[in-house]
C-alpha cells in the first residue's frame, strides 16, 4: 500500500505537467518557432515536466522513496490558525484576529499550558501593534470599533 | 581611483542612520533564527518580504542581506553547545565544536568562531568587492541566448543539490516555472492559465508561494515536535584562546576562506557544501589532523571561515548575472524585482548606490555580528533554553499579518494557506520545494530570453550551441547532471560517520 502511495508524487507531477502543456495546446497562441505565441513556453516546459515525471515514475518502480507520514493535527492547527485569522479580521480587526490565531494553533502543540498560551497570544498582538501599526505605519484596522 | 570612489558612494548609503539601524536588525533577526534550529533563514526572509515593501530597494536589500549572512554566525551557537547545527551549513562545526564544549572549552570555541567568521565574511566580500565589476563587464557581452543557458545552468545547479535527487530536483524546477507563467503574457497581452479567475490576472504573488512554501508548511513539519527545550545547554568557561591556538588558527581562516569563496560564487553549492569540502580539505593539509573531530580548534575554525565567506561571494552571481546561487538568493532576486530593479550586468552600472551600498553595509553588518556574538553570547545561550513551543504560532501569526498587510487582502492570505498546504504535501512526497521556488522567480526571465533569442536566429534552435559562450554553459549544465550519476551522497556520508566516529571513541 505505501509503495503505491509513493508511486503518486511522480504520477500527480505528471498530472500537472499534462494540465499545463495540453492547457497550452488547446487555449493558447503556439505561433512559429520564430515567433513564439504565449503557449509555446509552457508547452514546452509542461511536456519537460512530464518526461521527468515520467523518469522519475521508473525511478520510483525499480527503488520507492517512501512517503513521510502525515500529521494531521499539525495540519489542522496550522490551518485553523490561519482560518482564524482570515475570518476573523473583518468581523474585530486584525489584533484580536492576531491573538485568537496563537491561541488556535497554540492547542494542537502538545504540553502548552493555557496560561502560556494566552501569555503568548496577547504578547504577540501586542508585538504586531508596534511592528506593524505603530513602525510601519501600516493603515490596518487594529481592532474594529476603537 | 574608481573603487575608492565607488567605496566612498556606499559608505554615504550605507551609513545613514535608517540603513545602519534595519542592518542592525536584519543581523539581529538573522542570528537568531540561527539559533533556533527549525526555522532557516528561507523562512525568515520569506516573512520579512512585505515588510521590505514599505522601504526603499537598498535598506531592504541591507536588511535582508543581514538576515541571511546573520544565520550562518547563529548557526554555530547550537552546534557548539548542543551537536544540533541551527542551520544546514554549521553542521561540520558540530564536529570538533561540540567535543570543546565537552570539554569545558565553549567559550573558546564561540569566540573563535565568531572570529573566524568575521574572517572569512570580510574575505568574501573582497572577493565580491574586486570580482564583481569584472564579471559583470564580460556579462554585458552576453546575447539572449547566453542568458538563456546560463539560466539553464543556474537551474541545474539548483536542483541537483536536491537531497531527493535530480530528477525530483528538476521536476520543481519546471513546476516552479509553469507557476510563473500563470497570469498576462507580457508579450502578447493574453491571459494564461487563470482559470478565469480575476485575482490570478498578476499572476500568483511571489511573497505568497515563498511564505506558503517555506513558512507554512516547514512550521506543519515541525510544530508538534515543538516540546523539547535544550535545557542543558551550559555556559561557557573561558572566552579567549591562548596565543598558540590563536596562530594555530590563521592559516585555516585563510584557507577556509579561499575554498569558501570559490565555493560561494557557483550557483547552487553554496555554503554547506563549501564548509564540508573546505574541512576536508584542511584535514588533509594540516599536520595536527590527528586531532580533527577531538576538539581541535581549527576543526571550528575552517568551517566556519569557509561558510561565512561563501555566504558574501553568493553575492556575486546574484547581483552581476541575476542568477541566485540559492533560494534565498532567489528570494532577494524577487524582492529587488518587486522594487522594480531588474538584476543582471547591469544592475551596478545603473544603480551604483545599491550594490556599493549593499557592500559597505556587508562590512557593518559583520562587525554588529561580532558584537552581537562575544559580548553577548549570554542572550543566545539563554534563548536555547526558552521551549520552542512560544515560536511556531509566532510565526504563523506573522505570516498572517505579513501577507495582509501587503495590500490588506484576505485572498492572498487564504492563497497562503492553499500554498502551505501544496508545499506540505510535497515534502511528505519527497520533493523539495526550494528548486520550485528558483523557477518561479526565474521562469518568466529565461522565457523571455528564451524567445528573444529564438527571434534573433530566426527560429533555428541550434543558436544556443552554435554560440560558443552559450554552449560552454550548457556543457556546464549537462556535466552538472552527469555528476549526479556517481554516488557523492553516499561518499560524504560514509565521511561523516567515519569522522563521528573518532569523536566518540
Amino acid at each position: 500500500m505505501r509503495r503505491l502511495i509513493s508511486h503518486l508524487g511522480p504520477l500527480l507531477m505528471l498530472g500537472a505537467g499534462l494540465i499545463f502543456a495540453i492547457g497550452a495546446m488547446t487555449s493558447l497562441e503556439l505561433g512559429s518557432l520564430r515567433r513564439m505565441g504565449p503557449g509555446a513556453f509552457p508547452l514546452l516546459v509542461g511536456g519537460l515536466l512530464c518526461l521527468l515525471a515520467l523518469i522519475g515514475l521508473v525511478q520510483n518502480l525499480r527503488q520507492p522513496m517512501p512517503v513521510q507520514a502525515a500529521d494531521p493535527m499539525a495540519v489542522i492547527g496550522v490551518a485553523g490558525g490561519v482560518a482564524a485569522f482570515a475570518l476573523f479580521t473583518p468581523l474585530a480587526g486584525v489584533l484580536p484576529a492576531t491573538a485568537l490565531a496563537v491561541l488556535v494553533t497554540g492547542t494542537v502543540i502538545p504540553g502548552f499550558r493555557w496560561s502560556h498560551r494566552l501569555a503568548l497570544a496577547i504578547g504577540v498582538a501586542l508585538a504586531v501593534w508596534l511592528i506593524f501599526v505603530l513602525g510601519l505605519g501600516i493603515p490596518f484596522i487594529a481592532i474594529r470599533g476603537l | 581611483m574608481d573603487l575608492l570612489d565607488n567605496l566612498a558612494l556606499g559608505l554615504s548609503t550605507a551609513a545613514t542612520m535608517q540603513n545602519l539601524l534595519y542592518c542592525f536588525v536584519g543581523v539581529f533577526l538573522g542570528t537568531f533564527i540561527g539559533v533556533l534550529p527549525g526555522v532557516g533563514p528561507l523562512a525568515a526572509v520569506a516573512m520579512l518580504l512585505p515588510v521590505s515593501f514599505y522601504l526603499p530597494p537598498e535598506t531592504a536589500l541591507v536588511m535582508l542581506a543581514g538576515v541571511y549572512y546573520g544565520a550562518e554566525y547563529g548557526g554555530s551557537i547550537a552546534s557548539i553547545l548542543l551537536n544540533i547545527p541551527g542551520t544546514p551549513s554549521a553542521s561540520v562545526t558540530c564536529l570538533d565544536g561540540y567535543p570543546m564544549a565537552q570539554q569545558g572549552r565553549a567559550g573558546i570555541a564561540l569566540f573563535s568562531t565568531a572570529m573566524a567568521s568575521m574572517f572569512g565574511a570580510l574575505f568574501g566580500v573582497v572577493v565580491m568587492v574586486l570580482l564583481s565589476p569584472r564579471l559583470a563587464e564580460f556579462a554585458l557581452l552576453f546575447q539572449p541566448a547566453e542568458y538563456f543557458s546560463v539560466m539553464v545552468l543556474g537551474l541545474v545547479a539548483a536542483s541537483v543539490v536536491s537531497t531527493s535527487g535530480a530528477t525530483r530536483g528538476l521536476m520543481m524546477v519546471c513546476l516552479g516555472i509553469l507557476l510563473g507563467t500563470i497570469g498576462v503574457d507580457v508579450n502578447s497581452g493574453e491571459t494564461r492559465f487563470t482559470g478565469g479567475i480575476q485575482e490570478l490576472r498578476d499572476g500568483v504573488s511571489l511573497v505568497v508561494v515563498a511564505m506558503g512554501l517555506f513558512g507554512i508548511s516547514e512550521v506543519m513539519v515541525s510544530l508538534r515536535g515543538a516540546t523539547q527545550s535544550y535545557a542543558g545547554a551550559g555556559l561557557i568557561g573561558s572566552m579567549f584562546p591562548t596565543a598558540a591556538e590563536w596562530a594555530r588558527s590563521l592559516m585555516p581562516a585563510l584557507r577556509g576562506s579561499v575554498i569558501g569563496s570559490f565555493f560561494g560564487t557557483l550557483p547552487g553549492t553554496g555554503q554547506t557544501v563549501a564548509s564540508f569540502v573546505s574541512y576536508a580539505l584542511e584535514k588533509r593539509v594540516n599536520k595536527r589532523a590527528h586531532q580533527f573531530g577531538k576538539g581541535a580548534i581549527e576543526g571550528v575554525v575552517v568551517p566556519e571561515a569557509a561558510n561565512n565567506a561563501a555566504a558574501q561571494t553568493a553575492f556575486i552571481p546574484t547581483l552581476t548575472l541575476g542568477i541566485p546561487g540559492s533560494t534565498t538568493m532567489a528570494l532577494m532576486l524577487g524582492a529587488l524585482m518587486i522594487h522594480g530593479i531588474t538584476p543582471g550586468p547591469r544592475l551596478i552600472s545603473d544603480h551604483p548606490e545599491l550594490f556599493w551600498g549593499l557592500v559597505v553595509s556587508f562590512v557593518f553588518g559583520n562587525i554588529f555580528l561580532l558584537v552581537l556574538n562575544i559580548p553577548l553570547i549570554g542572550i543566545w545561550v539563554r534563548l536555547l533554553r526558552v521551549p520552542h513551543y512560544y515560536l511556531y504560532p509566532t510565526v504563523i501569526v506573522l505570516i498572517c499579518v505579513g501577507v495582509y498587510s501587503i495590500s490588506n487582502s484576505l485572498t492572498d492570505v487564504w492563497a497562503t494557506l492553499i500554498f502551505g498546504a501544496i508545499g506540505y504535501g510535497l515534502r511528505l512526497f519527497r520533493f523539495e520545494p526550494a528548486p520550485l521556488l528558483i523557477g518561479f522567480v526565474l521562469g518568466p526571465m529565461i522565457e523571455e530570453y528564451f524567445r528573444r533569442a529564438m527571434l534573433l536566429s530566426r527560429g533555428d534552435a541550434t543558436v544556443f550551441l552554435t554560440r560558443p559562450g552559450s554552449a560552454a554553459l550548457l556543457a556546464g549544465a549537462v556535466l552538472l547532471l552527469a555528476a549526479t550519476l556517481f554516488p557523492w551522497r553516499q561518499w560524504l556520508a560514509r565521511a561523516i560517520t567515519r569522522a563521528r566516529g573518532r569523536i566518540r571513541s
